[in-house]
Protein backbone atom coordinates (compact mmCIF):
# COMPACT_ATOMS: atom_id res chain seq x y z
CA UNK A 1 0.00 0.00 0.00
CA UNK A 2 0.94 3.53 -0.42
CA UNK A 3 -1.40 5.51 1.06
CA UNK A 4 1.49 8.14 1.29
CA UNK A 5 3.41 7.92 -2.11
CA UNK A 6 2.05 10.99 -2.95
CA UNK A 7 3.66 11.32 -6.19
CA UNK A 8 3.18 8.43 -7.72
CA UNK A 9 0.04 9.01 -9.67
CA UNK A 10 0.59 12.23 -11.18
CA UNK A 11 2.27 11.99 -14.33
CA UNK A 12 1.81 15.85 -15.85
CA UNK A 13 4.77 16.92 -14.10
CA UNK A 14 7.11 13.90 -14.44
CA UNK A 15 9.91 14.02 -16.37
CA UNK A 16 10.82 10.59 -18.37
CA UNK A 17 14.80 10.48 -18.67
CA UNK A 18 14.99 8.18 -21.99
CA UNK A 19 17.51 8.58 -25.05
CA UNK A 20 15.35 9.74 -27.88
CA UNK A 21 14.59 11.73 -30.76
CA UNK A 22 12.06 13.97 -28.86
CA UNK A 23 14.45 14.15 -25.80
CA UNK A 24 17.24 15.18 -27.90
CA UNK A 25 15.18 18.41 -29.23
CA UNK A 26 15.93 22.02 -28.30
CA UNK A 27 14.02 23.37 -25.10
CA UNK A 28 12.52 26.01 -27.25
CA UNK A 29 11.24 23.64 -29.74
CA UNK A 30 9.40 21.72 -27.28
CA UNK A 31 7.22 24.73 -25.71
CA UNK A 32 6.81 26.34 -29.17
CA UNK A 33 5.69 22.53 -30.52
CA UNK A 34 3.55 22.69 -27.49
CA UNK A 35 1.99 25.84 -27.90
CA UNK A 36 0.91 25.00 -31.58
CA UNK A 37 0.07 22.07 -30.83
CA UNK A 38 -2.62 23.24 -28.01
CA UNK A 39 -3.81 26.03 -30.19
CA UNK A 40 -4.46 23.57 -32.79
CA UNK A 41 -6.57 21.22 -30.47
CA UNK A 42 -8.22 24.32 -28.65
CA UNK A 43 -9.59 25.87 -32.30
CA UNK A 44 -10.48 21.85 -33.17
CA UNK A 45 -14.42 21.17 -33.47
CA UNK A 46 -14.58 18.62 -34.99
CA UNK A 47 -14.54 14.77 -33.01
CA UNK A 48 -12.53 12.85 -36.05
CA UNK A 49 -10.04 15.70 -36.90
CA UNK A 50 -9.73 15.45 -32.35
CA UNK A 51 -9.30 11.76 -32.91
CA UNK A 52 -6.64 12.41 -35.35
CA UNK A 53 -4.77 14.77 -32.98
CA UNK A 54 -5.01 12.14 -30.06
CA UNK A 55 -3.58 9.94 -32.75
CA UNK A 56 -0.85 12.02 -33.80
CA UNK A 57 0.22 12.61 -29.66
CA UNK A 58 -0.21 9.19 -28.81
CA UNK A 59 2.40 8.75 -31.78
CA UNK A 60 4.49 11.43 -30.33
CA UNK A 61 4.67 9.72 -27.08
CA UNK A 62 5.70 5.92 -29.23
CA UNK A 63 8.91 8.48 -30.35
CA UNK A 64 9.54 9.67 -27.33
CA UNK A 65 9.41 5.83 -26.18
CA UNK A 66 7.56 6.53 -23.34
CA UNK A 67 5.20 3.39 -22.05
CA UNK A 68 1.78 3.80 -22.77
CA UNK A 69 0.95 2.91 -18.94
CA UNK A 70 2.79 6.10 -18.32
CA UNK A 71 0.77 8.45 -20.62
CA UNK A 72 -2.44 6.83 -19.64
CA UNK A 73 -1.61 7.85 -15.69
CA UNK A 74 -1.61 11.98 -17.53
CA UNK A 75 -5.31 11.05 -18.07
CA UNK A 76 -6.30 10.09 -14.52
CA UNK A 77 -6.12 12.71 -12.55
CA UNK A 78 -8.86 14.37 -15.31
CA UNK A 79 -11.54 11.98 -15.07
CA UNK A 80 -13.54 13.97 -12.30
CA UNK A 81 -13.59 16.70 -15.02
CA UNK A 82 -14.79 14.37 -17.67
CA UNK A 83 -17.17 13.11 -15.45
CA UNK A 84 -18.55 17.14 -14.95
CA UNK A 85 -18.48 17.93 -18.59
CA UNK A 86 -20.86 15.10 -19.34
CA UNK A 87 -23.40 15.71 -17.22
CA UNK A 88 -23.08 19.37 -17.60
CA UNK A 89 -23.44 18.39 -21.86
CA UNK A 90 -25.63 16.01 -21.61
CA UNK A 91 -28.16 18.09 -19.39
CA UNK A 92 -27.41 21.94 -20.06
CA UNK A 93 -26.40 22.71 -23.75
CA UNK A 94 -29.29 23.42 -25.15
CA UNK A 95 -30.89 20.46 -27.15
CA UNK A 96 -33.55 21.17 -28.26
CA UNK A 97 -32.98 24.11 -29.82
CA UNK A 98 -29.99 22.31 -31.68
CA UNK A 99 -32.84 19.92 -32.10
CA UNK A 100 -35.11 22.91 -33.80
CA UNK A 101 -32.64 24.04 -35.87
CA UNK A 102 -32.96 20.80 -37.91
CA UNK A 103 -30.15 18.45 -35.70
CA UNK A 104 -31.46 15.32 -35.45
CA UNK A 105 -33.19 13.95 -32.36
CA UNK A 106 -30.87 10.83 -31.12
CA UNK A 107 -32.90 9.70 -27.92
CA UNK A 108 -36.33 11.76 -26.22
CA UNK A 109 -37.91 11.26 -23.03
CA UNK A 110 -40.60 13.60 -22.25
CA UNK A 111 -39.26 17.28 -22.45
CA UNK A 112 -35.77 15.89 -22.14
CA UNK A 113 -33.83 15.21 -25.30
CA UNK A 114 -30.42 14.27 -27.05
CA UNK A 115 -29.72 16.41 -29.99
CA UNK A 116 -26.79 15.17 -32.39
CA UNK A 117 -25.27 18.64 -32.29
CA UNK A 118 -24.91 18.09 -28.85
CA UNK A 119 -23.32 14.77 -28.86
CA UNK A 120 -20.80 15.83 -31.13
CA UNK A 121 -19.97 18.63 -29.20
CA UNK A 122 -19.73 16.20 -25.66
CA UNK A 123 -17.23 14.05 -27.92
CA UNK A 124 -15.30 17.14 -29.00
CA UNK A 125 -15.13 18.50 -26.13
CA UNK A 126 -14.16 15.06 -24.04
CA UNK A 127 -11.75 14.58 -26.86
CA UNK A 128 -9.87 18.11 -26.80
CA UNK A 129 -9.38 17.93 -22.59
CA UNK A 130 -7.64 14.42 -23.09
CA UNK A 131 -5.95 15.18 -26.24
CA UNK A 132 -4.45 18.58 -24.33
CA UNK A 133 -3.80 16.69 -20.96
CA UNK A 134 -1.51 14.14 -23.54
CA UNK A 135 0.47 16.85 -24.89
CA UNK A 136 1.68 18.49 -21.38
CA UNK A 137 2.30 14.92 -20.20
CA UNK A 138 4.62 14.72 -23.11
CA UNK A 139 6.22 17.60 -22.85
CA UNK A 140 7.17 17.45 -19.10
CA UNK A 141 8.05 13.76 -20.15
CA UNK A 142 10.42 14.71 -22.75
CA UNK A 143 12.20 17.85 -21.21
CA UNK A 144 13.18 18.29 -17.51
CA UNK A 145 12.81 21.38 -15.60
CA UNK A 146 16.24 22.97 -16.35
CA UNK A 147 15.52 22.22 -19.88
CA UNK A 148 11.88 24.13 -19.66
CA UNK A 149 12.69 26.99 -17.99
CA UNK A 150 16.29 27.78 -20.33
CA UNK A 151 13.55 27.04 -23.14
CA UNK A 152 11.13 29.62 -21.37
CA UNK A 153 14.20 31.96 -20.89
CA UNK A 154 15.35 31.63 -24.33
CA UNK A 155 11.44 32.60 -26.01
CA UNK A 156 12.06 35.27 -23.65
CA UNK A 157 14.75 37.09 -24.50
CA UNK A 158 13.31 38.91 -27.28
CA UNK A 159 10.91 40.96 -25.45
CA UNK A 160 13.60 42.04 -22.88
CA UNK A 161 13.78 44.99 -25.41
CA UNK A 162 10.26 46.01 -23.95
CA UNK A 163 11.54 45.58 -20.45
CA UNK A 164 10.73 42.35 -19.34
CA UNK A 165 12.76 40.85 -17.29
CA UNK A 166 13.69 36.95 -19.20
CA UNK A 167 15.98 36.36 -16.92
CA UNK A 168 14.52 36.86 -13.36
CA UNK A 169 11.22 35.17 -14.49
CA UNK A 170 12.80 31.76 -15.64
CA UNK A 171 14.76 31.71 -12.14
CA UNK A 172 11.64 32.51 -10.42
CA UNK A 173 9.78 29.26 -12.63
CA UNK A 174 12.94 27.06 -11.96
CA UNK A 175 12.63 27.88 -7.73
CA UNK A 176 9.43 27.38 -8.03
CA UNK A 177 9.38 24.27 -9.65
CA UNK A 178 12.11 22.73 -7.88
CA UNK A 179 10.57 23.30 -4.76
CA UNK A 180 7.43 21.16 -6.09
CA UNK A 181 9.08 17.44 -5.80
CA UNK A 182 11.03 19.00 -2.16
CA UNK A 183 7.74 19.83 -0.41
CA UNK A 184 5.83 16.83 -1.54
CA UNK A 185 8.62 15.06 -0.46
CA UNK A 186 8.43 16.82 3.28
CA UNK A 187 4.78 16.47 2.97
CA UNK A 188 5.24 12.71 2.80
CA UNK A 189 7.98 12.91 5.31
CA UNK A 190 5.72 14.88 7.70
CA UNK A 191 2.47 12.71 7.49
CA UNK A 192 4.45 9.63 7.95
CA UNK A 193 6.44 11.08 11.30
CA UNK A 194 2.94 12.66 13.04
CA UNK A 195 1.08 9.56 12.15
CA UNK A 196 3.97 7.35 14.10
CA UNK A 197 2.84 9.65 16.90
CA UNK A 198 -0.81 8.54 16.81
CA UNK A 199 -2.13 11.59 13.93
CA UNK A 200 -5.08 10.74 12.26
CA UNK A 201 -4.84 12.43 8.32
CA UNK A 202 -7.83 9.02 7.54
CA UNK A 203 -11.26 9.43 8.83
CA UNK A 204 -13.35 12.74 8.73
CA UNK A 205 -14.59 12.60 11.84
CA UNK A 206 -15.45 16.22 13.51
CA UNK A 207 -16.17 19.62 12.67
CA UNK A 208 -14.68 21.88 10.36
CA UNK A 209 -12.84 23.67 13.43
CA UNK A 210 -11.28 20.17 14.53
CA UNK A 211 -10.95 19.30 11.19
CA UNK A 212 -8.46 22.94 10.56
CA UNK A 213 -6.66 21.99 13.78
CA UNK A 214 -5.96 18.42 12.08
CA UNK A 215 -4.01 19.98 9.57
CA UNK A 216 -1.60 22.14 12.02
CA UNK A 217 0.95 19.39 12.86
CA UNK A 218 1.67 19.23 9.01
CA UNK A 219 1.29 22.45 7.54
CA UNK A 220 3.34 24.61 10.46
CA UNK A 221 6.21 22.33 10.42
CA UNK A 222 5.93 22.67 6.17
CA UNK A 223 6.05 26.58 6.61
CA UNK A 224 8.79 27.01 8.59
CA UNK A 225 11.04 23.96 6.31
CA UNK A 226 9.97 25.68 3.45
CA UNK A 227 10.84 29.19 4.51
CA UNK A 228 14.37 28.17 6.11
CA UNK A 229 15.02 25.72 2.58
CA UNK A 230 14.51 29.74 0.80
CA UNK A 231 16.44 31.43 3.28
CA UNK A 232 19.34 28.75 2.64
CA UNK A 233 18.46 28.78 -1.31
CA UNK A 234 19.01 32.58 -1.21
CA UNK A 235 22.26 32.38 0.79
CA UNK A 236 23.69 29.70 -1.27
CA UNK A 237 23.05 31.56 -4.67
CA UNK A 238 24.53 35.20 -3.25
CA UNK A 239 27.51 33.27 -1.53
CA UNK A 240 28.15 31.80 -5.10
CA UNK A 241 28.15 35.50 -6.44
CA UNK A 242 24.63 35.25 -8.03
CA UNK A 243 23.83 38.37 -8.68
CA UNK A 244 20.89 38.42 -11.51
CA UNK A 245 20.16 38.40 -15.08
CA UNK A 246 22.60 41.07 -16.50
CA UNK A 247 25.84 40.00 -17.74
CA UNK A 248 25.07 36.10 -16.92
CA UNK A 249 26.21 33.69 -19.60
CA UNK A 250 24.77 29.89 -19.23
CA UNK A 251 26.60 27.07 -19.38
CA UNK A 252 24.37 24.87 -21.48
CA UNK A 253 24.24 27.09 -24.59
CA UNK A 254 20.72 26.19 -26.24
CA UNK A 255 21.82 25.19 -30.20
CA UNK A 256 19.61 25.13 -32.94
CA UNK A 257 20.32 22.42 -34.78
CA UNK A 258 18.81 21.08 -38.59
CA UNK A 259 16.18 18.35 -36.59
CA UNK A 260 14.93 21.28 -34.51
CA UNK A 261 13.95 22.74 -37.53
CA UNK A 262 12.28 20.00 -38.57
CA UNK A 263 10.43 18.93 -35.51
CA UNK A 264 9.35 22.56 -35.46
CA UNK A 265 8.20 22.50 -38.77
CA UNK A 266 6.40 19.32 -38.68
CA UNK A 267 4.81 20.43 -35.65
CA UNK A 268 3.32 23.57 -37.43
CA UNK A 269 2.28 22.03 -40.11
CA UNK A 270 0.28 19.69 -38.23
CA UNK A 271 -1.01 22.35 -36.13
CA UNK A 272 -2.04 24.14 -39.24
CA UNK A 273 -3.09 20.99 -40.97
CA UNK A 274 -5.41 20.68 -37.76
CA UNK A 275 -6.94 24.22 -38.03
CA UNK A 276 -7.28 24.47 -42.00
CA UNK A 277 -9.80 21.16 -41.98
CA UNK A 278 -11.93 22.91 -39.32
CA UNK A 279 -12.84 26.12 -41.78
CA UNK A 280 -16.21 26.88 -41.39
CA UNK A 281 -17.50 29.02 -44.41
CA UNK A 282 -16.79 32.41 -42.27
CA UNK A 283 -13.04 31.82 -42.06
CA UNK A 284 -13.30 30.40 -45.99
CA UNK A 285 -14.52 34.18 -46.42
CA UNK A 286 -11.50 35.79 -44.61
CA UNK A 287 -8.74 33.56 -46.60
CA UNK A 288 -10.51 34.37 -49.70
CA UNK A 289 -10.46 38.06 -48.97
CA UNK A 290 -6.67 37.66 -47.72
CA UNK A 291 -5.85 35.50 -51.11
CA UNK A 292 -7.62 38.40 -53.27
CA UNK A 293 -5.79 40.83 -51.09
CA UNK A 294 -2.19 39.88 -51.69
CA UNK A 295 -2.61 38.89 -55.26
CA UNK A 296 -4.23 42.09 -56.22
CA UNK A 297 -2.83 44.68 -58.85
CA UNK B 1 13.16 -22.70 28.14
CA UNK B 2 11.12 -22.48 24.78
CA UNK B 3 12.82 -19.87 22.20
CA UNK B 4 11.16 -16.41 23.19
CA UNK B 5 8.55 -15.48 20.82
CA UNK B 6 9.83 -12.85 18.35
CA UNK B 7 8.22 -9.05 18.46
CA UNK B 8 8.70 -8.21 15.17
CA UNK B 9 9.12 -11.01 12.09
CA UNK B 10 9.48 -9.88 8.76
CA UNK B 11 9.81 -12.41 6.17
CA UNK B 12 10.84 -12.12 2.36
CA UNK B 13 9.92 -8.92 2.55
CA UNK B 14 10.31 -6.82 -0.77
CA UNK B 15 9.33 -3.14 -1.78
CA UNK B 16 9.30 -0.92 -4.49
CA UNK B 17 8.96 2.40 -4.89
CA UNK B 18 7.10 4.04 -7.20
CA UNK B 19 5.74 0.98 -8.62
CA UNK B 20 4.60 0.61 -11.77
CA UNK B 21 5.23 3.69 -13.00
CA UNK B 22 8.67 4.27 -15.66
CA UNK B 23 10.35 5.54 -12.53
CA UNK B 24 9.69 2.93 -9.77
CA UNK B 25 12.97 1.83 -7.39
CA UNK B 26 13.50 -0.96 -6.15
CA UNK B 27 14.27 -0.80 -2.27
CA UNK B 28 13.97 -4.02 -0.52
CA UNK B 29 14.75 -7.73 -2.36
CA UNK B 30 13.49 -10.46 -0.12
CA UNK B 31 14.44 -9.19 3.33
CA UNK B 32 14.46 -11.36 6.82
CA UNK B 33 14.27 -9.29 10.09
CA UNK B 34 13.59 -10.24 13.63
CA UNK B 35 13.42 -8.25 17.05
CA UNK B 36 12.87 -9.88 20.32
CA UNK B 37 11.38 -8.34 23.29
CA UNK B 38 14.14 -6.26 25.02
CA UNK B 39 16.72 -6.49 22.38
CA UNK B 40 18.68 -3.72 21.14
CA UNK B 41 19.13 -4.40 17.37
CA UNK B 42 21.30 -2.08 14.61
CA UNK B 43 20.60 -2.18 11.97
CA UNK B 44 23.91 -0.73 9.82
CA UNK B 45 24.13 -0.41 5.83
CA UNK B 46 25.21 2.77 3.19
CA UNK B 47 22.96 5.38 1.76
CA UNK B 48 20.46 4.01 -0.24
CA UNK B 49 20.84 0.18 1.48
CA UNK B 50 17.20 0.32 2.76
CA UNK B 51 17.07 0.83 5.91
CA UNK B 52 14.86 3.65 6.10
CA UNK B 53 12.38 1.56 4.34
CA UNK B 54 12.38 -1.31 6.15
CA UNK B 55 11.69 0.46 9.47
CA UNK B 56 8.54 2.12 7.95
CA UNK B 57 7.58 -0.97 7.53
CA UNK B 58 8.04 -2.04 10.89
CA UNK B 59 5.06 0.06 11.97
CA UNK B 60 2.56 -0.02 9.16
CA UNK B 61 3.49 3.01 7.67
CA UNK B 62 4.41 1.02 4.55
CA UNK B 63 2.43 -2.03 4.10
CA UNK B 64 4.36 -5.28 2.51
CA UNK B 65 3.71 -5.72 -1.15
CA UNK B 66 5.21 -9.46 -0.72
CA UNK B 67 6.51 -10.81 1.94
CA UNK B 68 5.17 -10.35 5.41
CA UNK B 69 5.64 -8.66 8.43
CA UNK B 70 4.53 -9.95 12.01
CA UNK B 71 4.16 -7.63 14.79
CA UNK B 72 3.39 -8.63 18.22
CA UNK B 73 1.09 -11.69 16.32
CA UNK B 74 -0.53 -9.38 13.64
CA UNK B 75 0.21 -9.73 10.14
CA UNK B 76 0.17 -6.55 8.48
CA UNK B 77 -0.83 -7.98 5.21
CA UNK B 78 -4.17 -8.07 6.84
CA UNK B 79 -6.30 -5.12 5.16
CA UNK B 80 -8.51 -5.00 8.64
CA UNK B 81 -5.18 -5.05 10.85
CA UNK B 82 -5.73 -2.07 13.23
CA UNK B 83 -2.80 -0.51 11.90
CA UNK B 84 -3.12 3.14 14.35
CA UNK B 85 -2.57 0.73 17.55
CA UNK B 86 -0.20 -0.69 16.15
CA UNK B 87 2.08 2.64 14.97
CA UNK B 88 1.09 3.30 18.75
CA UNK B 89 3.22 0.25 20.27
CA UNK B 90 6.11 0.48 17.63
CA UNK B 91 7.04 4.35 18.32
CA UNK B 92 9.00 5.38 14.98
CA UNK B 93 11.77 8.76 15.66
CA UNK B 94 12.28 9.45 11.55
CA UNK B 95 15.55 10.95 10.41
CA UNK B 96 16.20 14.99 11.87
CA UNK B 97 12.78 14.29 13.89
CA UNK B 98 13.32 18.06 15.07
CA UNK B 99 11.82 19.27 11.56
CA UNK B 100 8.80 17.98 13.06
CA UNK B 101 7.39 19.68 15.93
CA UNK B 102 4.77 22.26 15.45
CA UNK B 103 3.11 23.19 18.84
CA UNK B 104 4.66 26.07 20.80
CA UNK B 105 5.67 24.93 24.14
CA UNK B 106 7.81 21.83 24.12
CA UNK B 107 5.89 19.88 26.84
CA UNK B 108 2.50 20.00 23.80
CA UNK B 109 4.31 18.96 21.37
CA UNK B 110 5.43 16.06 23.54
CA UNK B 111 2.05 15.62 24.66
CA UNK B 112 0.45 14.92 21.01
CA UNK B 113 0.60 11.65 20.69
CA UNK B 114 -0.83 10.15 24.49
CA UNK B 115 -3.47 12.92 23.60
CA UNK B 116 -4.46 11.20 20.41
CA UNK B 117 -4.81 8.03 22.05
CA UNK B 118 -7.34 9.65 24.31
CA UNK B 119 -6.03 8.88 27.73
CA UNK B 120 -7.41 10.81 30.67
CA UNK B 121 -5.75 14.33 31.44
CA UNK B 122 -4.07 12.85 34.18
CA UNK B 123 -2.46 9.82 32.45
CA UNK B 124 -1.19 12.29 29.99
CA UNK B 125 0.38 14.66 32.13
CA UNK B 126 2.53 11.71 33.53
CA UNK B 127 3.37 10.17 30.48
CA UNK B 128 4.91 13.82 29.25
CA UNK B 129 6.43 14.40 32.61
CA UNK B 130 8.06 11.00 32.23
CA UNK B 131 9.32 10.73 28.69
CA UNK B 132 10.63 14.41 29.34
CA UNK B 133 12.60 13.20 32.19
CA UNK B 134 13.86 9.99 30.07
CA UNK B 135 14.79 12.21 26.91
CA UNK B 136 16.83 14.89 29.57
CA UNK B 137 14.33 17.82 29.14
CA UNK B 138 12.71 18.10 32.95
CA UNK B 139 9.83 19.53 32.77
CA UNK B 140 10.03 21.90 35.67
CA UNK B 141 12.85 23.15 33.39
CA UNK B 142 11.48 22.59 29.95
CA UNK B 143 7.97 23.10 30.72
CA UNK B 144 7.58 27.09 29.21
CA UNK B 145 9.87 26.66 27.08
CA UNK B 146 9.43 27.72 23.55
CA UNK B 147 9.79 24.94 21.14
CA UNK B 148 11.52 27.04 18.51
CA UNK B 149 13.89 28.82 21.38
CA UNK B 150 15.47 25.27 21.86
CA UNK B 151 18.58 24.40 20.37
CA UNK B 152 19.36 21.47 17.81
CA UNK B 153 20.25 19.20 19.91
CA UNK B 154 17.48 19.93 22.42
CA UNK B 155 14.81 20.04 19.89
CA UNK B 156 16.15 16.44 18.92
CA UNK B 157 15.44 15.28 22.61
CA UNK B 158 11.85 16.77 22.96
CA UNK B 159 11.03 14.72 19.42
CA UNK B 160 12.56 11.55 21.17
CA UNK B 161 10.41 12.61 23.76
CA UNK B 162 7.27 12.70 21.95
CA UNK B 163 7.51 9.22 21.03
CA UNK B 164 8.67 7.94 24.04
CA UNK B 165 5.30 9.27 25.26
CA UNK B 166 3.68 7.03 23.33
CA UNK B 167 5.32 4.69 25.71
CA UNK B 168 6.14 1.72 23.06
CA UNK B 169 7.21 -1.44 23.11
CA UNK B 170 9.99 -0.87 19.89
CA UNK B 171 11.66 2.27 19.78
CA UNK B 172 12.77 2.33 16.27
CA UNK B 173 15.59 5.19 15.31
CA UNK B 174 16.50 6.07 11.79
CA UNK B 175 19.70 7.99 12.20
CA UNK B 176 19.27 9.51 15.52
CA UNK B 177 22.47 10.49 15.75
CA UNK B 178 23.23 12.39 12.36
CA UNK B 179 24.15 15.71 12.43
CA UNK B 180 24.62 16.01 16.11
CA UNK B 181 27.99 17.26 17.98
CA UNK B 182 29.89 15.05 19.81
CA UNK B 183 28.78 16.27 23.05
CA UNK B 184 24.99 16.00 21.76
CA UNK B 185 25.89 12.39 20.14
CA UNK B 186 27.08 11.13 23.77
CA UNK B 187 24.39 12.62 25.83
CA UNK B 188 21.52 11.37 23.48
CA UNK B 189 23.54 7.87 23.44
CA UNK B 190 23.23 7.41 27.09
CA UNK B 191 19.50 8.46 27.32
CA UNK B 192 18.56 6.32 24.73
CA UNK B 193 20.94 3.84 26.84
CA UNK B 194 19.26 4.36 29.85
CA UNK B 195 15.99 4.17 28.61
CA UNK B 196 16.93 0.91 27.45
CA UNK B 197 17.87 -0.48 30.27
CA UNK B 198 15.31 1.02 32.55
CA UNK B 199 12.33 -0.05 30.40
CA UNK B 200 13.79 -3.51 29.36
CA UNK B 201 12.02 -2.69 25.78
CA UNK B 202 13.11 -3.30 22.33
CA UNK B 203 14.96 -0.39 20.17
CA UNK B 204 15.75 -0.89 16.49
CA UNK B 205 18.45 1.43 15.89
CA UNK B 206 19.51 2.30 11.99
CA UNK B 207 22.75 4.31 11.18
CA UNK B 208 26.04 4.54 9.81
CA UNK B 209 28.20 5.29 12.43
CA UNK B 210 29.36 1.91 13.80
CA UNK B 211 30.95 3.06 16.87
CA UNK B 212 27.80 3.09 18.94
CA UNK B 213 26.11 0.10 16.81
CA UNK B 214 29.31 -1.88 18.35
CA UNK B 215 28.84 -0.69 21.43
CA UNK B 216 25.42 -1.25 22.28
CA UNK B 217 23.75 -3.61 20.29
CA UNK B 218 23.03 -7.38 20.81
CA UNK B 219 22.04 -7.91 17.05
CA UNK B 220 23.54 -6.48 14.00
CA UNK B 221 21.75 -6.44 10.78
CA UNK B 222 23.94 -5.27 7.86
CA UNK B 223 22.26 -4.66 4.63
CA UNK B 224 23.24 -3.28 0.97
CA UNK B 225 21.38 -2.75 -1.98
CA UNK B 226 18.04 -3.82 -0.18
CA UNK B 227 19.15 -7.57 1.28
CA UNK B 228 20.52 -8.77 4.06
CA UNK B 229 24.27 -9.44 3.57
CA UNK B 230 25.24 -10.22 7.08
CA UNK B 231 23.56 -10.84 10.25
CA UNK B 232 24.52 -11.97 14.08
CA UNK B 233 26.69 -10.46 17.21
CA UNK B 234 28.43 -7.45 16.72
CA UNK B 235 31.79 -9.35 17.36
CA UNK B 236 30.06 -11.59 14.61
CA UNK B 237 29.53 -8.89 11.95
CA UNK B 238 32.32 -6.54 12.45
CA UNK B 239 35.20 -9.68 12.33
CA UNK B 240 33.78 -9.21 8.44
CA UNK B 241 35.77 -5.84 8.08
CA UNK B 242 36.26 -7.24 4.51
CA UNK B 243 32.79 -8.08 3.41
CA UNK B 244 31.68 -4.85 5.06
CA UNK B 245 34.43 -2.47 3.27
CA UNK B 246 32.58 -4.30 -0.18
CA UNK B 247 29.33 -2.67 1.03
CA UNK B 248 31.28 0.89 1.65
CA UNK B 249 30.83 0.29 5.29
CA UNK B 250 33.74 0.74 7.50
CA UNK B 251 34.30 -1.26 11.18
CA UNK B 252 34.98 0.92 14.19
CA UNK B 253 38.60 2.34 13.93
CA UNK B 254 39.86 -0.06 16.99
CA UNK B 255 38.67 -3.57 14.98
CA UNK B 256 40.28 -1.39 11.84
CA UNK B 257 43.52 -1.62 13.10
CA UNK B 258 43.36 -5.22 14.59
CA UNK B 259 42.19 -6.23 11.00
CA UNK B 260 44.91 -4.69 9.73
CA UNK B 261 47.69 -6.14 12.14
CA UNK B 262 46.07 -9.77 11.20
CA UNK B 263 46.76 -8.78 7.73
CA UNK B 264 50.23 -7.44 8.49
CA UNK B 265 50.57 -11.23 9.52
CA UNK B 266 50.90 -10.53 13.31
CA UNK B 267 48.31 -13.31 15.62
CA UNK B 268 46.17 -10.96 16.76
CA UNK B 269 42.72 -11.45 17.41
CA UNK B 270 40.18 -8.97 15.44
CA UNK B 271 36.83 -9.54 17.23
CA UNK B 272 37.55 -6.57 19.29
CA UNK B 273 35.27 -4.13 19.60
CA UNK B 274 36.37 -1.56 21.87
CA UNK B 275 40.11 0.02 23.30
CA UNK B 276 39.37 -1.57 26.53
CA UNK B 277 39.17 -5.05 24.94
CA UNK B 278 42.01 -4.15 22.79
CA UNK B 279 44.53 -2.73 24.85
CA UNK B 280 45.57 -6.61 26.54
CA UNK B 281 45.54 -8.03 22.93
CA UNK B 282 48.43 -5.58 22.02
CA UNK B 283 50.00 -5.68 24.89
CA UNK B 284 50.70 -9.19 24.40
CA UNK B 285 51.51 -8.53 20.78
CA UNK B 286 54.28 -6.19 22.20
CA UNK B 287 55.39 -8.21 24.64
Amino acid sequence: MSEFELLRNVAIGQYLPRESVLHRLDPRVKLLGTILLMAALMGQRRPAMLLVGLLLVGGLFLLARAPLGHALRGLRPLLPLFFIVLVLQLFFYPHRQAVAAGSPALWQWGRFVLSGEGMIALAAMLLRMAALALVLTLLTSIADVTGLVHGVEGLLRPFQRLRLPAHEVSMVLVVALRFVPLLTREMERLMKAQAARGADFGRGRGGVIKRVRRTFPLLIPLFITTLRRAEELAVAMEARGYVGGKGRTHLVRLRFRPADLLALGVAAGASVGLFLVNLGPAERAVIDWLRHLLSGP
Amino acid sequence: MSAPQPLIEVRGLDSTYMRGTPLETVALRGVDFTVYPGEMVGVIGPTGSGKSTLLQHLNGLLRPQAGRVRVAGVDLSDRRAGLRSLRLRVALLFQNPEDQLFERYVADDVAFGPLSLSLPLEEVRERVRRAMEAAGLPLQVYRDRLTFSLSGGERRRAALAGVLALDPQVLVLDEPLAGLDPAGRRELVSLLAGWHRREGRAIVWASHSMEEIARLADRVYVLAEGRVVLEGTPRQVFARGDLLAACGLEVPAVTQVLLELAQAGLPVRTDVLSLEEALPVLEALLA
